[in-house]
């Protein structure tokens, strides 16, 4: 009797007792990334590199990510917003973009017989480490200006 | 002043003993309806689930004697009920495919952030306790499930929304009365994510009012908010190591109104399915499937997962 008694007065305490998880996360502004005007083509991952990415371009950039022009647009920006994985904290099972590691732009211009070229630009975010190797220009250069649109509805 | 007499007490003591057997009466009987189609796992998954899970989440419960008697059979009536509403290890089939290898993900995160068994429900069960070597045991499994590396290697298939508003005529609404709208293509990015379970890779938008509250760090986050995540199944990964988004899967819309969202913990959900948008859900109850979830794992996020955190 006695351990009923107790039993469910400390099931009533437990019941009334709601802990409030509110306002514990440490929110952290920093892994956003202001784009602009330029809009998202697409998302990629690479569990090899422990990465996730966000191709963004401009309307030309966009265009020719949609269609199927086989060369890029003059005109055409693109910005790539590579971030370090992270295990997602609330849910095991999912991974989630973390601290920035790099932005990388290609601009597609115009060149000297009429064939346009490309400006790349490497800029470090604050997970790239000092002993990283920045990627070969003409490789990233074909790889983002090569990517199809992610469909959207 | 006068001590209260020994009538006082007497009197007392019967009015608690009449209240005790009154509530007896009136205590829920607490039944176990027959097994339908149980779950089927691996052996040393399921002694864990028999052991830890089972007296709520299925129809073979082992109910102790001091659970049956009032006031403490109330709650533990309603714990099973509630329980076994959201899931039951008896009637497994109930549930899809997906949605079971879902809420086995579920109930790994519901554990590992020690979410279940409850903890009322441990206190007056030892041993129901889920140990750190059989949360290893329950995580290998659910990463040995069919949609751990599930790869969409469909033909990518485009729709613009020219086309659909031809064939539908009309912008799709959500059961909540939340409609798709597309203007989330213009708002920034907060997160990205790559699923395990089913296979997926997402890009969460959020508007002005919810970007400007994660830069001032403001939680929980204002009326007004909104967010929305774009779903892709993932294609077959290239050699040098990239994923990239294969068919649109679906779009998951919530909006902050602390006073309209109030039963669901001031967020709407709306999810809108394939490229025709059809709203998910069969009845209204779909909200509660949506803020159970993130009302047990993100208490402390405002109920939102896909938030950038430390």
């Amino acid at each position: 009797m006695k351990a009923t008694i107790s039993l469910s007065i400390i099931s009533l305490a437990l019941l009334t007792l709601s802990c409030d998880d509110r306002n514990t996360a440490h929110l952290a502004p920093e892994y956003l990334y202001d784009a602009g005007n330029q809009r998202v083509i697409k998302s990629i991952i690479n569990n090899k590199r422990g990465t996730i990415a966000v191709l963004y371009g401009n309307d030309p950039a966009l265009q020719s990510a949609s269609g199927s022009l086989s060369k890029p647009d003059i005109g055409a920006q693109y910005t790539l917003v590579t971030w370090k994985q992270k295990p997602m904290p609330q849910w095991y099972g999912t991974h989630m973009n973390g601290e920035i590691y790099s932005i990388e732009t290609v601009k597609v211009v115009q060149g000297n017989n009429s064939e346009p070229t490309f400006d790349y630009d490497f800029e470090t975010g604050k997970s790239f480490k000092p002993g990283d190797r920045q990627p070969e220009k003409s490789q990233r250069v074909s790889f983002i200006t090569g990517q199809r649109a992610a469909i959207f509805p | 002043m006068k001590q209260p007499g020994l009538t006082f007490y007497r009197g007392a003591a019967i009015m608690v003993i009449v209240i005790f057997v009154g509530l007896q009466i009136i205590s829920p009987s607490i039944e176990n309806p027959p097994v339908t189609s149980e779950i089927v796992v691996p052996v040393e998954v399921k002694q864990i689930l028999e052991r830890a899970c089972y007296d709520c989440h299925s129809n073979e419960s082992k109910v102790e004697w001091f659970d049956k008697i009032a006031p403490a059979s109330f709650l533990v009536a309603h714990d099973m009920e509630e329980a076994r509403s959201r899931f039951n290890f008896s009637e497994w089939d109930k549930n899809p495919p997906a949605v079971q290898e879902l809420l086995l993900w579920e109930m790994v995160n519901a554990i590992e952030q020690k979410k279940m068994p409850l903890k009322r429900y441990q206190l007056a069960h030892s041993g129901s306790k889920v140990s750190a070597s059989e949360l290893a045991v329950l995580k290998q499994y659910v990463n040995t499930l069919p949609g751990r590396n599930k790869v969409d290697t469909a033909r990518i298939v485009a729709q613009t929304s020219s086309i659909r508003k031809v064939t539908t005529g009309k912008t799709p609404v959500s059961l909540n009365g939340i409609p798709y709208s597309a203007d989330y293509k213009n708002w920034k990015i907060i997160s990205l994510t790559d699923k395990f379970d089913g296979g997926s890779t997402r890009i969460v938008y959020g508007n002005d009012i919810m970007v400007k509250a994660i830069q001032n760090r403001r939680l929980p986050f204002p009326d007004g908010a909104r967010i929305v995540k774009v779903v892709w199944g993932k294609q077959v990964e290239d050699a040098e190591g990239n994923v990239l988004p294969g068919n649109f899967q679906n779009a998951q819309f919530m909006v902050k109104d602390s006073k309209k969202y109030s039963a669901t913990e001031g967020w709407g959900f709306a999810k809108f399915d394939g490229l025709a948008l059809k709203p998910a859900g069969k009845t209204i109850l779909f909200e509660q499937t949506c803020i159970n979830c993130h009302r047990l794992l993100s208490p402390e996020n405002d109920f939102v997962f896909n938030i950038p955190t430390k």
